[in-house]
């Protein structure tokens, strides 16, 4: 089968279009041929080697396909399953044999290229919306980076539950597209301080939520613009990694609360990814919430994919065909 | 009036008996006549210049008493009123000025020492179990410092609300008094290495939640004995500021939360002092919730008051009479 490999860790030209053995499922696996594989942020990060595995691996964390065979004790699917799964290496693939219990079905309204683009930030802006801080309708959160990957959904679930969206974005284009999802302000930070226009646009009173990705550049700021006994979602430092914070600074600015989620996390138990998945999946067959498919790429193509999302010139979710 | 008076910060000692005039209450204000004072750490801090406030000042930031003059735009209270407050400097004195607003009423039910006894300790406790996390019949929870003065009512509530009580205590003949409180389990924490207790009482699982009023010696063990996504709710720092914490902690160990609190925050608006102090004193109308008052002094005796929580040989509330 063709893959895409890295054998040494490096830039995009690391990922390597190979012609390897089709993985052969151990007795929990199944075996699925993609039709589908999402591109991430965490395949860089791997491919660069600042998130360790063992060389050679196939690159990608997140597919769609059928199952095509079963191990001897994989019980949760069957072969002529269309499933979907995310965290685990190998999508960069026209095969994986991946563990069943982490294989989800994919209802009959969702296409493969959905459920392949869904899965890692799908399931993140859903468990930062609903569990992580489960908003409420007419509470008002922050949402950093809104026209990224997860931003757009997250604006979107939170727009659903009927919260006020308060969006940060770089560009005016990105701008139109928080706006478009649902943001009801959209925040240049560009051009305008964050801490200053968000205390203007709550009457001082401050943000129930800050959902923040970006990290190292924003996370003070944002504890200055949450209401008293309000909560920081950092899940994800796009701009580096947050400094240790003094605890003090919590108590001072009104007895915050902090969080530092991971996906893994939030899906820990088949029961709840299955619910997870079927919620995302639901909200993407009822056209409740729109991805947003920006290109697909043969899988060969994945050196120009990488390129592509580390220029950051992409503002949706970029996808390879196997 | 008599009053206790801080003309330079230090040891107990520095507390003296002075004669001063009855202060007169500012349009919005009333004044109180002293029955009962509260004795707080927090009143050592101030008395040391740890906490800081002009000098000289009247330490005591809590007690109960009756309103016998008001200011001429005060709405809340009356003369003759029983009331109890907390958080305002000044109540080791015969008399104690107050915003209306931050007085509460004392149903007749409630003594003027028990009303004492429960605003700082029993308003904690009760916005820790029912409001900083709050605590659902079924889950863990880990009270340090179980036999304190926040630790036993702390106790008693999570028991009431249905969860299940692992405290820690420095001594055994603390345990028993964290015991009949009702928790479920007590470790001994200097003959028994609570972390490993923990994991060991919740079979490896860890609780939902952490009390912790201790800071500095119980915060990164903390963090190994909670459940994924469980919740640090720190509201005192007994032991010492906990140093910078890194975030990326709070993901490693599980999508922790954190949150440092005060009460202060947890009592901002007029209606929830109101509806929490209501609760609280119907609690111990009730006999639902035990108040340890281990002994009462006279003003003039607040350096010996002083020593005796200094030394933490009493456990117990204690108290001033004016």
């Amino acid at each position: 089968m063709k893959a895409i490999q890295v054998k040494q860790v490096g830039g995009p030209e690391a990922l390597e279009s190979v012609e390897i053995p089709v993985p052969q499922p151990k007795a929990n696996e199944a075996l699925v041929k993609l039709a589908a594989s999402g591109v991430n942020f965490i395949d860089v990060y791997f491919r660069e080697g600042r998130y360790k595995t063992s060389l050679p691996f196939v690159v990608g964390q997140e597919g769609a396909g059928v199952v095509t065979e079963v191990g001897a004790e994989a019980k949760s699917v069957k072969v002529g399953d269309r499933v979907a799964w995310c965290g685990l290496h190998g999508s960069y693939a026209q095969y994986a044999a991946v563990a069943a219990d982490r294989l989800v079905p994919v209802p009959p309204g969702v296409t493969d290229h959905q459920a392949a683009a869904a899965m890692l930030q799908g399931m993140t802006a859903h468990y930062l919306s609903h569990d992580t801080y489960p908003l409420k309708q007419s509470e008002t959160a922050l949402v950093h980076a809104a026209a990224g990957g997860v931003g757009l959904l997250l604006v979107q679930m939170a727009h659903n539950i009927g919260a006020r969206v308060i969006a940060t974005v770089s560009t005016e284009e990105k701008a139109k597209l928080a706006r478009a999802a649902g943001a009801h302000e959209v925040i240049l930070y560009t051009q305008s301080d964050f801490e200053s226009e968000t205390k203007r646009l709550t009457a001082g009173k401050g943000v129930d939520v800050v959902y923040d990705s970006v990290g190292k550049t924003t996370f003070e700021k944002g504890l200055n613009i949450l209401r008293p006994r309000g909560m920081m979602v950092l899940f994800g430092g796009s701009s580096g990694a947050v400094p240790p914070f003094d605890l003090v600074a919590l108590s001072q600015k009104g007895s915050l609360y902090v969080t530092r989620p991971t996906l893994a996390n939030y899906i820990a138990t088949r029961e709840e990814l299955l619910a997870r998945s079927a919620a995302v999946f639901s909200m993407v067959a009822t056209g409740k919430l729109q991805l947003r498919i920006e290109y697909t790429y043969p899988l060969a193509e994945a050196q120009q994919a990488h390129r592509d999302l580390e220029g950051r010139k992409t503002t949706g979710k970029l996808l390879l065909i196997p | 009036m008599k009053a206790i008076r801080v003309q330079q910060t230090g040891g107990p000692e520095v507390m003296q008996l002075a004669e001063v005039p009855v202060p007169q209450p500012k349009p919005a204000e009333a004044l109180v006549k002293v029955s009962v004072a509260g004795v707080n750490s927090i009143d050592g801090y101030f008395r040391e210049g740890r906490l800081r406030t002009p000098l000289p000042f009247i330490p005591g930031q809590e007690g109960a008493g009756v309103v016998t003059a008001v200011g001429a735009q005060t709405k809340l209270v009356k003369v003759g009123d029983r009331v109890a407050w907390s958080g305002l400097l000044g109540s080791y004195a015969e008399f104690v000025l107050s915003p209306e607003e931050h007085l509460v009423p004392v149903p007749a039910s409630i003594t003027d020492e028990q009303a004492a006894a429960a605003m700082i300790q029993g308003l904690t406790a009760h916005y820790l179990v029912n409001d900083a996390y709050k605590l659902k019949a079924g889950e863990t929870a880990l009270v340090h410092a179980a036999a304190g003065g926040v630790g036993l009512l702390l106790v008693q509530m999570a028991r009431a609300i249905g969860a299940r009580v692992i405290g820690t205590a420095s001594s055994e003949k603390k345990a028993q008094l964290a015991r009949e409180a009702g928790a479920d389990e007590v470790i001994v924490f200097t003959t028994h290495d609570f972390e490993s207790e923990v994991k060991r009482l919740t079979d490896g699982k860890g609780v939902d939640v952490v009390y912790d009023g201790v800071g500095k010696a119980t915060f990164d063990k903390n963090l190994n004995v909670m459940r994924l996504r469980g919740m640090l709710v720190l509201y005192g720092m007994s032991s010492g500021p906990v140093p910078p914490v890194d975030p990326a902690k709070l993901s490693e160990k599980g999508s922790l939360y954190m949150a440092r609190t005060m009460l202060a925050h947890f009592t901002a608006t007029r209606h929830e002092l109101l509806s929490r102090t209501s609760a609280l004193f119907s609690m111990i109308a009730e006999s639902k919730l035990k108040l340890h008052i281990a002994k009462t002094y006279p003003l003039a005796e607040a350096p010996q008051a002083h020593r005796d929580m200094e030394a933490r040989k009493i456990a117990g509330k204690l108290l001033l009479i004016p």
